[in-house]
């Protein structure tokens, strides 16, 4: 009879332990010594909740799943001075529910609410979410708005990239295989600041969101506006910040913004395409009109 | 591999694959088939269950992510004679047509009225925005919930 070799790490035991296909590190340490050890490439799962329905949808194969949920890090809100990190496998469902979200983030605050379902939220997480690089990922416009990056890791080493640069195209990244998010930094600032969250869609849950805008207006003593960032979701390849609208506000006192102005670039810097969420056409005209209501919302605050 | 499950208050351990899905051991291994499939991708609500105090969609939870954690479903509410105030009120309002959405209708109401007792007509709608009727009968669900909410207040918990 073959003799099994003792040094096999992942022999299948009970309870409580990795199985041959199934890892699930409990530590970052233990994460990056899973992928030190082995070669092999990995199906990395956070909640699943986009993951799975693809998977159960055309059952290929998976050899080894590695799963993040038991990671302990990567589930930790931190909250220093001059900013916040969010671990990746935080949830949507905690993010809408920490009061100090709402009170720094209210933009991610609000666009966690409107994730899925409470079935959804209470599974998916933020690293999900922008791993998965949809356009249509509800917390990509309120990451980029509030200047998020993203650390990334992997056996090699670790690096930042601003969530800006992070995203390539629908559902492509700057990723290599073998990295992982680990967490999202987000800068504090002490400035006043000012956003706003829309998410348009055929129904209010569980829906992929047809057009989405997330705004932020920072504001100096003066009450001059002294950073803007204005970003759409769901209507170009990528989450999109609108650059030159940006600069249309800056510098500006709120009474003097002209709103359709800017609403207009917006409207003509997105490339929407026509899908089953909505056409082109019906993409540029709501991009105006949520993009009039949200500055003015935030302006006449 | 091996798990181990608090199904409703008993521990119960199950051999499984990595991508068996924890609907399959409730159903399949645990023959608890009042937890019902209906899209298998978390957008219908039929599967939900409560896993460590979250609702959850049973068809999109790995069986090894659910190792160690504790399951409610919809057979571990009523007591030993008497049924769970929300399933009885359930009956009461007429809010059961063909029954099939009911076990995730009354999960999720369950884990709404756990965390806050007097909801309001707004709370009730988010809480259940994740399970669809294809009966298309939600004003009696919400009452059902609403009926509920006032069973509980006023002492039926007494029996669960």
């Amino acid at each position: 009879m073959k003799k099994q070799s003792k040094d096999v790490k992942n022999r299948q035991k009970t309870s409580g332990e990795d199985s041959s296909s199934y890892f699930r590190p409990k530590s970052k340490e233990g994460l990056l010594q899973i992928l030190r050890d082995y070669e092999e490439d990995f199906t990395i799962i956070a909640g699943g909740t986009d993951l799975l329905v693809e998977h159960y949808q055309n059952l290929y194969k998976i050899d080894r799943w590695l799963d993040l949920n038991w990671v302990s890090e990567f589930k930790e809100i931190k909250i220093y001075d001059d900013k916040v990190e969010i671990g990746s496998m935080v949830t949507h469902e905690r993010l809408y529910k920490l009061d100090k979200i709402k009170e720094l983030y209210p933009v991610i605050q609000q666009a966690a609410a409107d994730v899925g379902s409470p079935q959804i939220r209470s599974r998916g997480t933020i690293g999900g979410n922008i791993v998965t690089s949809s356009p249509a990922g509800d917390l990509l416009p309120p990451l980029l708005v509030y200047d998020a990056k993203l650390k990334l890791i992997s056996k090699e080493g670790e690096r930042v990239v601003d969530a800006n640069e992070f995203f390539t195209g629908p559902k492509r990244n700057v990723m290599e295989n073998g990295e992982i998010v680990e967490k999202i930094i987000l800068p504090l600032r002490d400035e006043k600041y000012k956003g706003a969250w829309v998410k348009v869609g055929k129904r209010k849950a569980l829906v992929i969101s047809s057009i989405s805008l997330a705004l932020n207006l920072v504001f100096d003593e003066d009450e001059k506006i002294k950073e803007s960032r204005i970003c759409i979701g769901s209507a170009a390849p990528v989450p999109l910040r609108i650059e030159s609208a940006e600069e249309k506000l800056f510098d500006k006192k709120a009474s003097k913004v002209k709103i359709d102005e800017v609403a207009q670039i917006v409207a003509d810097e997105i490339s929407p395409i026509d899908d089953i969420r909505g056409t082109a056409k019906y993409r540029r005209q709501v991009a105006f009109n949520i993009t009039k209501s949200a500055l003015s919302e935030v302006i006449n605050q | 591999m091996k798990i181990t499950l608090t199904v409703n208050g008993k521990k119960r351990e199950v051999e499984v694959k990595p991508h068996t899905r924890l609907l399959d051991v409730l159903r399949e291994d645990l023959g608890l088939t009042g937890t019902k499939e209906g899209c298998g991708k978390g957008e219908c609500g039929a599967c939900t269950v409560i896993m460590d105090n979250k609702v959850v969609a049973s068809c999109l939870v790995l069986a090894p992510q659910a190792d160690g954690s504790e399951i409610q479903t919809v057979e571990g509410l009523a007591g030993k004679d008497k049924l769970h105030p929300i399933q009885q009120s359930f009956i009461e309002t007429g809010a059961v047509q063909c029954g099939f959405c009911i076990p995730g209708m009354i999960m999720s109401s369950k884990k709404l009225l756990d965390e806050k007792i007097n909801l309001s007509e707004e709370e009730i709608k988010r809480g259940l925005s994740g399970n669809i009727c294809r009966c298309t009968g939600y004003v009696k669900i919400i009452d059902a919930v609403k009926e509920a909410s006032h069973k509980m207040q006023s002492g039926g918990e007494e029996n669960v």
